[in-house]
């Protein structure tokens, strides 16, 4: 899951996979503005098949925070 | 296979699209609807065209289209599209339904009529790119509940007669088209089309799905623009066009008819013919003996397909590969014209590993009940236009065939071209011919010196300007009408002409038109006083049997690229016009009588 988080953030904010680690986040990736977060929450839905709520949506600007997040609500 | 929409993001990220056809978008919009973007450039990258979009400001639709200088849009775009999401534009109708009376209800449907017609009048002044109007969505729910359905005035009715008012608008904009979304929510299914949260969060509306669709459903305009639509329908016939296996069931014994089951392959075979009817060539393609297929074809009761629908056929052993392409070198058209049906996964397989060019569509068994609304879903034959033309193409290529026969019984070339009894009509553009001109531009690949694709719009733009002229030939025989199959562009700039388009079905080719054609444009020239006339050809992976056309009559070479890609001729019109051909029954010009200088 998290080798696929990793994935998934760098497709879509368009940077090489090698830079993205679970701290990587809004603060260190310049491309992550407000579109790209919706970009990367629809396609973080639609990968592991998970819904989030609006604050979950607001928190998720972190990639170890997606794992955690994530990983709470994907079934197993 | 369905790639999610990360995967198309990495394709997006990792693939060199520098080759493909480029093409300009510009999104005006009252909403956030950036997913498109993901959607439409993967969809287009999958039809060979690089897309490049620039997105309007949030909620700038009037400023950017009706404003002095616009941001985004300038000469060199090639499509519009607009998104004018309800709520934006009548918060009145869209959540205040129930306060307005039937003349508040009035007044807003024409505020926003005229407005439409604004920003589509504003779009068209700065550029003559398509445009692609996002119809406004009526609502699952609407305001008045069970009895909205009960009246016209209701929200429903309402907003039904606002798309009604946008759509007579767009109509008098050359170019300019409606896009259903109500379709879009209806394939999505209302509940998996919106998504709350971020329509709060952000005035975005839409969920994944939709802009899937949405994005599917705009492209489907850009493949047809583009020249890319596909013209003919390649079928199997065991387990496709009927239930079993000829050769092994028996004629007595084929799914086919009625009731079920034979019903799902006459409800296919009734979707295919409507097909036909809007143009779409088909043709057989069958591992099977000839004679089988023959007698199911004139014997049995149920068919709807009968043989005259179909143009061309390979019934035999042979591998479908090959027949797929001596049927396209038959037909006259490229592999990337076609769409191949078939049961058989092998056969499938087969074709798109050897031939990607074509576009396959599997229905095995387990799908053969919905194998209509799979046809129909793909929208690969999906056109801007629908001309009379189209609607009689299949019986034009029969034509073509009854020629092809007659030719066989005549040696001399000039004698058979005599007995065929060829008229030509040559005329301007007008309001009648000017969709098949544009369409014409954008589908024909192979008698084509320049290949310039052109929209209505574009086309009318010429037909407007002084220094340009545009004509086409209509072709009738002793066999048929071929209706309009060829289309001519001159400009007119410092005392000579310029060939920015010339072009020929290739329905019409090898009996002489072009020449005739083209002595009729060079006379029109000459009436324009033009001293000379320069010629043009930009090689494509499909036009090489024109690379010499211009050579072949007349014109001096004057300069080619190092490649051959590019050539330009001239033709000095202080020498005489070549003649006509003599074998022509009749050509009636308004542009200048034929005969010889």
């Amino acid at each position: 899951m998290e080798q696929k988080i990793l994935e998934i953030v760098s497709q879509i904010m368009e940077v090489p996979l090698e830079s993205v680690t679970l701290a990587s986040s809004a603060e260190t990736i310049s491309s992550w503005d407000s579109l790209k977060h919706m970009n990367l929450v629809l396609a973080l839905e639609e990968t592991f098949g998970v819904l989030f709520s609006e604050e979950q949506i607001a928190e998720l600007t972190q990639v170890g925070t997606i794992l955690t997040v994530v990983a709470k609500l994907a079934k197993p | 296979m369905k790639l999610s929409f990360a995967d198309m993001s990495k394709w997006l990220r990792d693939t060199d699209r520098s080759g493909f056809l480029p093409f300009r978008l510009v999104v005006l919009r009252n909403i956030v609807v950036e997913p498109l973007e993901t959607y439409l450039r993967y969809g287009a990258g999958c039809l060979g065209i690089n897309l490049d979009i620039r997105w309007g400001d949030y909620d700038a639709i009037s400023a950017e289209a009706v404003g002095k200088a616009s941001k985004w849009i300038s000469l060199d775009t090639q499509a519009v599209m607009v998104f004018c999401h309800l709520e934006g534009a009548s918060r009145a109708l869209a959540r205040e339904f129930n306060s307005l009376d039937r003349t508040r209800q009035d007044a807003e449907l024409a505020r926003l009529a005229d407005w439409t017609k604004a920003v589509t009048g504003g779009i068209r002044s700065k550029t003559q790119a398509m445009i692609l109007w996002q119809g406004f969505l009526t609502p699952a729910y609407p305001a008045q509940g069970i009895f909205d359905s009960q009246t016209s005035d209701g929200q429903l009715g309402a907003i039904r007669r606002l798309n009604d008012a946008v759509r007579d608008a767009l109509g008098k904009t050359p170019g300019a088209y409606f896009v259903d979304l109500d379709l879009c929510r209806c394939r999505v299914g209302d509940r998996h089309f919106y998504d709350f949260r971020y329509w709060h969060m952000g005035r975005a509306p839409f969920s994944l799905d939709a802009y899937e669709e949405i994005a599917t459903e705009n492209l489907k305009f850009l493949r047809a623009a583009a020249g890319k639509a596909k013209k003919c329908l390649v079928l199997d016939c065991d387990n496709t066009l009927w239930g079993g296996i000829v050769g092994e069931d028996g004629l007595a014994n084929l799914k086919l008819g009625a009731g079920y089951p034979g019903s799902v392959y006459q409800e296919f075979q009734q979707a295919v013919l409507d097909l036909h009817h809007r143009g779409v060539i088909l043709a057989l393609c069958s591992r099977n003996n000839e004679a089988d297929v023959r007698e199911v074809f004139r014997k049995h009761p149920d068919m709807i397909l009968q043989e005259t629908h179909f143009t061309a056929g390979r019934v035999n052993w042979n591998d479908k590969v090959t027949n797929i392409r001596e049927l396209g070198a038959e037909l006259n058209i490229g592999l990337d014209s076609m769409v191949f049906v078939d049961d058989s996964e092998f056969e499938i397989n087969l074709v798109r590993s050897h031939l990607p060019e074509v576009e396959t569509i599997h229905i095995p068994m387990a799908l053969a009940p919905q194998a209509g609304y799979l046809l129909m879903s793909s929208g690969l034959f999906d056109t801007l236009t629908i001309s009379a033309e189209d609607k009689r193409r299949g019986q034009m290529y029969r034509e073509e065939a009854s020629r092809q026969h007659q030719l066989a019984a005549v040696t001399d070339l000039d004698g058979y071209y005599r007995s065929l009894e060829m008229r030509l009509e040559i005329g301007f553009v007008d309001g009648f011919s000017l969709p098949r001109l544009s369409q014409q531009t954008q589908k024909t690949n192979q008698f084509n010196l320049t290949t310039r694709r052109y929209t209505d719009a574009d086309i009318q733009a010429f037909a407007q300007r002084e220094d340009a002229a545009v004509i086409f030939v209509r072709l009738r025989d002793r066999f048929g009408d071929s209706g309009i199959v060829g289309t001519c562009i001159l400009t007119f700039s410092q005392g000579e002409a310029l060939f920015d388009t010339f072009l020929l079905s290739c329905r019409a080719l090898g009996r002489g038109v072009e020449d005739a054609f083209l002595s009729q444009a060079l006379r029109l020239a000459k009436s324009r006083g033009a001293s000379a006339v320069v010629g043009e050809y930009y090689a494509t992976d499909k036009n090489a049997q024109v690379s010499d056309f211009f050579a072949a009559r007349g014109f001096e070479e004057i300069e080619s690229g190092d490649t051959g890609t590019a050539r330009r001729f001239r033709f000095d019109l202080s020498r005489p016009v070549p003649p006509e051909p003599e074998y022509f029954a009749a050509i009636e010009s308004p542009v200048t009588a034929p005969g010889r200088d």
